[in-house]
């Protein structure tokens, strides 16, 4: 497997994300290769490392004074054996090959896991979209189109937003698609609502995040009722996080941003969530005003002093970091197993440093690791490409139930794929190697293509 | 006279742009050639010079010429051949050489060199033989020793000479006199011409200054002066549309031959053409009194002792020089008016009858013509003024006429303010008081001058409204007058409360309060009331934003509790100029201790009521000069930084959106949809109109509303877009949902020219400054957005700190340096700070910035105590009003400051906030400005570098909770090169390279 590794370096010795990915994966799914002697056989690894296709392209265009611009575009078709190949354009002046390979590479796993059909694969441009006029970034999207809609459709690669690329140019870049194919089909995600867009999809991540930890609960017999909920941030994630913990029963005592945090023992209700909302989202206040509208809670502000996060240490069952990365370290996984916390659901993008990762798993507690529990928004995308197809739009019910469905799923696999390879219970374990597996599998059914 | 000429030079008088072309020909040098016998004569009652001196200054004229005398004709012909004259005016008999050859051999000389002989006795030269008098005398005139025959003769040749320029520039009106005989002619003459300059100058609209009465001076009608039929007919022929009177003698030649009714067919003739022309006949026979009135002419008998009055009565009555009396078609009089005023006012009551009557006769032209009115006389003639016989919209039509006129005669002009012709809608600015006005009040003028003559046709500003608000200037002499009758004494240790107490306790001066309680009586918009300091606003030293503003809402039902507010924020202005803040800034820029006068500008206070909340939809500020230009923007383009309400937000740091006038789609602050929900404006000031009760000290009055809450506010549906949380999206609509201010109906779908009005703005005041500038507007929305005026409230300089000698910073010392920054403002090298004061990054809080700006005023204060500057270094935006987004020093708490560091930090995610006054001062006093990334020279940084190590290792002055403050034994040696961006502060002074190339 070094060989492996050496050979991607050799190959591409500039791609350095790319090579850490890539080291990552396989040390996660070593077990798997150790145990199925198939996959070393068919050379998995130097098939699943290697994109199905790359395309790179000039994307010429004009800004407003007249200057023309010229830019790079990227494809990299990563996997396509379970499904269309499917993930973001990013659209940042720090876009190079590399940097669009090693997230494609990842997004083949994260897809894999949800459940759903979907190959891996992920665009973009060194296009700075900071401070263009709305009129160049239709250009550049068009002048880009102009050249990716060749290599995209609904059955073939359907790419999405990512850093970059919101609403607006989705719109832009679909409006060009189909001027240029003649045809409306579901060929991007995150699309607009009047116009083949989801719902669900700003709740889709933090219902995710709740529907997963019933799901860990379940495994223990129980559920989110009166269960007491520490929740950090404040935004999309941290609002949503608590507006399904409410509604299955829970109980919120904390959430925070930049400035600190409140506790409030009673319990943030349904009333004083919708204050939470209006102050972080029209009003985008601080979150200290929550203290001051309620004073029976307790705002802590940061204390940078503190060499870990007094929000983590209060008496809980349940811990939903929904802020930043690395926002529970070792002394705060400490602090949270100590105040009775068993159930971790991560919301953000790796919440929990290796250390605190490592207590958890020690100790046996119900760890959803991010790239299962924050699965929600990926399988959105999935459920966009599937009323597209089926020229349906759901209601929000539909769309939020078959979010649980889905997280239902992913958690059933995470549990199957970690009590096969004999660590029961370990989500880390389950997630990887479960996203991993049906990919080969997949691989290996439909030959050497 | 209230505007300095030297400040308002003649290019920025647009209205009277007119008038500086009138008159081109000035008779200045006179040549009297006169035997020492006449000359006695002349000079009895004292030199000709002085009495053309004393006679121009008694009629308000002017620069009288200089006459210069010779006695004999040679005399006259050397003089002639070394200097040049403008008229030569000979006596009769000369020794040598009589007039009459002295005449022809100056003809020969100089054709176009008009000769006048004077005489005293016109028996042996009268008639003289024609060939004679007009080949070699232009005109003969009988003296007896009148000073203001000197005067007609002079400005009767200057009007034969610029006739033809003054009617073709200005249609300036011609009354010709015709009169053959030298005696009457020299008496009636002067007569005229005194009228006709007296009347002139009683009935110029008296809202003008004196320098432009002056100027209008010129537009006085010409007289021209005919010796026959013939002569009278060409003249008559030529100027017609000019001519606006016709005075004659009856007897005079025609065919060469005297004839006794010369006059009368003249003046029939001209009646046949101009029924309603004024016509004079001037005669001593009797009989031609029934001929006149036959015409019909007016008639006055030359031999009649009433003579002059009789002519002064014909000038007011038949030329439009007195009151307009408005009459009835009967003639019998309903009303008259003396002024402008009062004749819009009487247009508006007189009855149709009247009012067609007079239309149908010119009357309204006619007595617009007196006042040189030029174009609007001609736009009332009732060729212009519509259907007569529809009379509403007639009347309509000439009211608004005249209403146009006044308030383009205040345009560009700063009047005295009278109590009694004072009107909110015409007089935009006038002023209370002797003395200076102040920076302010001065740069507003300036530019209200500039903005009267936009540079070209297509010019935006030719399409665009755009202009000051209505402004009541306060001069210095109140502030004078107010200290000094209050026996009001400045000591340092007065703390602003008292000041303020001890202003509030003190009565303004009587003239002061009586006007200020007139003027208050005349206006019922809301009001600001803010400062204009001598010293306020002047280059290098631009006190900008350190006195108070107080604004008033000034709809009390009680009129008393309005004065008394007004009255009360005069005094809170005042009692500013002892304020700590501007008191330290004063020290810290040499200017010495209090002897700081002020004028307060009191204006109106630019916006609309909405929903009981007073806010313009736009303010800002722009400044000429970019320091922070980023992908296509240049510096010179300029910056501009916008907010709805009040422009407190922008002036103070608050969060605003900064834009570049050229590139106004290029919005670097709302790149993504999350940037611009970071950035967004969430709050704004207003004035609310329903809390007219008190002044408040501290918040000026005003109110802070959330941009939510007022989102039924017409300028909140107009110009902010709607946040779609489903899509994470922002719509350029107002549609249910989170507005978000983006301006993008404005900056991105361009539905009003801000960028290209700021572009022009900074390009004029540039010019005409002759430095970079600073600029505060607002913008009122009209009933649509390209509707809307764009109010220009302030304008001052600014440095760019680009005009030190050359300093170049090598590699080497780069190295040796503990901060390295690749965003530096400024330009120069500093070797005189030994005291550093950091805040420690280790303990800083954003939630306790307010807290480390008051420990950084203490030891501000021990530095500024032991004379001793010091280098500041901290994260985020000083001198911010939002305490979140850095720390919110104010000027006092840094006054020590000789260089500033600004380290990027994660905590404080703050643009530069260049429309703050705060940094207005910084780069004024040239104080080195260094931003450096928190990256610290890590991977992914711009090599922008802080030493930490070196600044903690060093031993503390002061050891404080969030500061610390290092003395050190030798100064730091600071280096900023401009150009490049780029500053340095060395370990030690001995690392400076003494030679270095740059790039080395």
């Amino acid at each position: 497997m070094e060989k492996i590794v050496e050979m991607i370096q050799a190959r591409d010795p500039e791609q350095r994300e790319f090579h850490q990915a890539v080291d990552e994966v396989i040390e996660s799914v070593k077990p798997v290769l150790d145990r199925n002697p198939e996959y070393r056989q068919q050379a998995v690894l130097e098939r699943i490392t290697e994109p199905e296709r790359v395309v790179m392209f000039r994307v010429p265009w004009m800004a407003d004074n007249g200057h023309v611009q010229v830019n790079r575009g990227f494809r990299v078709e990563m996997n396509s054996a379970i499904g269309p190949y499917k993930g973001g354009l990013r659209f940042h002046p720090s876009v190079n090959l590399g940097i669009i390979k090693f997230l494609a590479f990842e997004q083949v796993f994260k897809n894999s896991l949800t459940t759903l059909a979907m190959g891996g694969g992920k665009g973009g441009s060194d296009f700075d979209p900071k401070g263009k006029s709305d009129m160049e970034v239709m250009r550049f999207c068009q002048s880009f189109m102009a050249e990716l809609y060749r290599h995209i459709g609904p059955n073939t690669d359907v790419p999405a937003g990512d850093i970059g690329v919101g609403a607006r140019e989705i719109g832009y870049l679909f409006g060009m698609y189909k001027k240029l194919r003649n045809e409306f089909t579901g060929v991007l995600t995150g699309k607009s609502l009047n116009w083949g867009g989801s719902l669900i999809r700003p709740e889709a991540t933090g219902y995710g995040v709740v529907y997963f930890a019933a799901e860990m609960l379940a495994t223990r017999g129980e559920t989110l009722e009166n269960k007491t909920c520490l929740v950090s941030g404040s935004g999309n994630v941290a609002q949503f996080t608590t507006e399904k913990i409410l509604e299955l029963g829970g109980r919120v005592v904390t959430m925070s941003d930049s400035s600190g945090y409140i506790y409030d023992e009673g319990g943030i209700d349904r009333d004083k969530l919708k204050f939470i909302m209006e102050l972080k989202n029209i009003r985008r206040g601080r979150i200290s005003d929550y203290a001051d509208v309620y004073p029976e809670a307790i705002y802590t502000p940061v204390d940078p002093a503190l060499d870990y996060n007094p929000l983590w240490n209060h008496p809980a069952d349940c811990a939903f970091p929904s802020a930043t990365q690395n926002e529970i370290n070792d002394k705060d996984a400490t602090n949270l197993l100590a105040n009775g916390v068993y159930l971790v659901s991560e919301g953000a993008n790796m919440p929990s440093t290796p250390e605190a990762v490592d207590q958890f798993i020690d100790q046996q507690i119900l760890y959803g690791p991010g790239k299962a529990a924050n699965a929600g928004g990926v399988a959105v995308s999935g459920l966009e490409m599937a009323q597209n197809s089926m020229r349906l739009a759901w209601p929000r019910e539909e769309v939020d139930s078959r979010l649980k469905h889905i997280m239902e799923s992913i958690h059933r696999t995470c549990v199957d794929a970690g009590k096969s390879y004999g660590a029961e219970g370990n989500y880390v374990i389950g997630a990887n190697i479960a996203g991993f597996i049906k990919v080969v599998d997949a691989m290996l059914d439909q030959g050497l293509v | 006279m209230v505007v300095n000429p030297t400040f308002f030079p003649t290019s920025f008088d647009p209205h009277f742009k007119v008038f500086h072309e009138l008159m081109p020909f000035k008779v200045q040098e006179i040549l009297l050639v006169s035997s020492l016998y006449d000359a006695y004569i002349m000079e009895e009652d004292g030199s000709i010079t002085t009495r053309l001196i004393h006679e121009y200054h008694g009629l308000n004229l002017s620069k009288a010429p200089k006459v210069t005398r010779v006695s004999t004709g040679e005399e006259a012909l050397a003089a002639l051949g070394t200097k040049k004259y403008d008229l030569v005016i000979t006596m009769p008999y000369l020794a040598g050489m009589n007039a009459f050859n002295l005449g022809r051999q100056i003809k020969e000389a100089s054709p176009t060199l008009p000769v006048v002989l004077l005489t005293h006795n016109l028996r042996s030269l009268f008639p003289l033989p024609p060939d004679l008098e007009r080949r070699s005398i232009d005109d003969v005139y009988l003296w007896c020793c009148e000073d203001d025959l000197l005067m007609a003769i002079i400005k009767n040749v200057e009007d034969h000479a610029n006739v033809d320029n003054d009617t073709a520039k200005a249609m300036v009106r011609v009354i010709i006199y015709v009169e053959d005989s030298p005696d009457y002619r020299s008496l009636f003459l002067p007569a005229i011409y005194r009228e006709v300059v007296r009347q002139t100058q009683a009935v110029l609209d008296e809202s003008i200054n004196e320098r432009h009465r002056l100027l209008r001076m010129r537009a006085r009608p010409k007289i021209l002066m005919a010796h026959s039929y013939e002569e009278a007919l060409k003249l008559y022929e030529t100027y017609k549309p000019f001519v606006f009177a016709v005075i004659s003698d009856a007897r005079f030649p025609q065919n060469g031959k005297v004839e006794g009714r010369a006059g009368e067919r003249f003046l029939s003739l001209i009646r046949k053409e101009v029924p309603d022309l004024p016509l004079l006949m001037l005669s001593s026979e009797a009989e031609n009194r029934r001929r006149a009135e036959e015409i019909p002419a007016v008639f006055i008998a030359k031999q009649s002792p009433e003579i002059h009055r009789e002519l002064h009565h014909f000038f007011l009555t038949y030329l439009g020089f007195g009151d307009f009396v408005f009459r009835m078609p009967d003639g019998s009089p309903i009303c008259s008016a003396s002024n402008i005023v009062e004749f819009e006012w009487e247009l508006t009551q007189v009855p149709d009858e009247s009012l067609q009557y007079h239309a149908l006769r010119n009357h309204f032209s006619n007595w617009m013509m007196a006042r040189s009115e030029v174009r609007l006389a001609r736009s009332l003639h009732r060729d212009f003024i519509g259907d007569i016989n529809q009379i509403g919209a007639m009347r309509e039509n000439i009211i608004s006429k005249v209403r146009s006129l006044r308030r383009l005669r205040q345009q560009g002009v700063i009047t005295v303010f009278n109590r009694n012709t004072y009107d909110s809608d015409i007089n935009e600015f006038v002023k209370i008081g002797d003395g200076p006005i102040g920076g302010k009040a001065r740069g507003l003028a300036f530019m209200w001058g500039c903005l009267q003559q936009p540079e070209s046709d297509d010019s935006v500003l030719t399409r665009y409204r755009v202009c000051i608000p209505r402004s009541l200037v306060v001069s210095a002499q109140g502030f004078d007058d107010f200290v000094s009758q209050n026996n009001l004494f400045f000591t340092s240790e007065m703390s602003d409360e008292h000041i303020a107490d001890l202003f509030l306790d003190a009565t303004l001066p009587s003239w002061l309060r009586q006007e200020l309680e007139a003027y208050i009586q005349l206006c019922s918009f809301p009001l600001s009331v803010r400062s204009s300091s001598l010293l306020e606003d002047g280059q290098f030293r631009p006190y900008a934003g350190l006195y108070s503003t107080y604004f008033l809402t000034n709809n009390h039902d009680n009129f008393d509790e309005r004065l008394t507010q007004l009255e009360a924020a005069v005094k809170m202005v005042y009692a500013s100029t002892w304020f700590e803040s501007p008191q330290a800034f004063s020290r810290g820029v040499g200017s010495g201790g209090r002897d700081d006068s002020m004028a307060v500008i009191i204006q109106e206070l630019v916006g609309t009521d909405y929903n009981g909340r007073w806010y313009p939809a736009v303010s800002g500020v722009a400044q000429s000069h970019n320091y922070y230009p980023v992908q296509d923007m240049q510096p010179s383009e300029g910056i501009a930084h916008i907010a709805l309400g009040v422009g407190k937000t922008v002036v103070e740091g608050e969060r605003n959106l900064r834009f570049s006038p050229a590139h106004p789609q290029q919005l670097i602050q709302f790149s993504t949809v999350e940037d611009i929900l970071e950035n967004c404006q969430r709050q704004l000031y207003a004035l609310d109109m329903d809390n007219r009760d008190c002044l408040n000290r501290h918040n000026a009055n005003l109110t802070r509303y959330d941009v939510q809450d007022v989102a039924e506010d017409l300028p909140v549906g107009l110009l902010a877009s709607t946040y779609i949380p489903e899509e994470h999206r922002i719509r350029d609509v107002n549609m249910a949902g989170v507005k978000i201010l983006t301006f993008a109906q404005i900056l991105k779908h361009s539905l009003y020219p801000l960028g290209d009005i700021l572009s022009e703005l900074l390009t004029i005041g540039r010019a005409g400054m002759g430095s970079e500038v600073e600029i505060e507007f607002a913008v009122k929305l009209g009933k649509t957005l390209e509707e809307s005026i764009f109010y220009l409230l302030q304008i001052r300089p600014m440095v760019t700190g680009g005009e030190r000698a050359d300093v170049g910073i090598c590699d080497h010392e780069i190295e040796q340096s503990f901060i390295y920054s690749t965003q530096s403002l400024g330009h120069g090298r500093i070797s005189s700070i030994s005291d550093i004061i950091f805040v420690r990054p280790e303990s800083f809080d954003p939630a306790a910035t307010r807290d480390i700006a008051r420990e950084i005023g203490e030891v501000n204060r021990r530095l500024q105590a032991e004379g001793r500057n010091h280098l500041l270094i901290g994260p985020g935006r000083w001198g911010t009003n939002d305490h979140w987004l850095g720390i919110p020093v104010q000027w006092s708490d840094i006054s020590a400051v000789q260089a500033i560091v600004e380290v990027r930090s994660k905590l404080l995610r703050a643009d530069p906030s260049q429309g703050s006054h705060f940094f207005q001062n910084i780069t004024s006093l040239g104080i080195p400005y260094l931003t450096v990334d928190e990256k610290n020279g890590e991977n992914g940084s711009n090599g922008d570098r802080i030493d930490w190590d070196w600044l903690f290792n060093f031993p503390a002055a002061h050891d404080g909770k969030w500061i610390r403050h290092l003395r050190l034994d030798y100064p730091l040696t600071i280096k900023c090169e401009g150009p490049e961006s780029t500053g340095i502060i060395l370990y030690r002074e001995d690392l400076v390279q003494r030679t270095c190339t740059i790039g080395d």
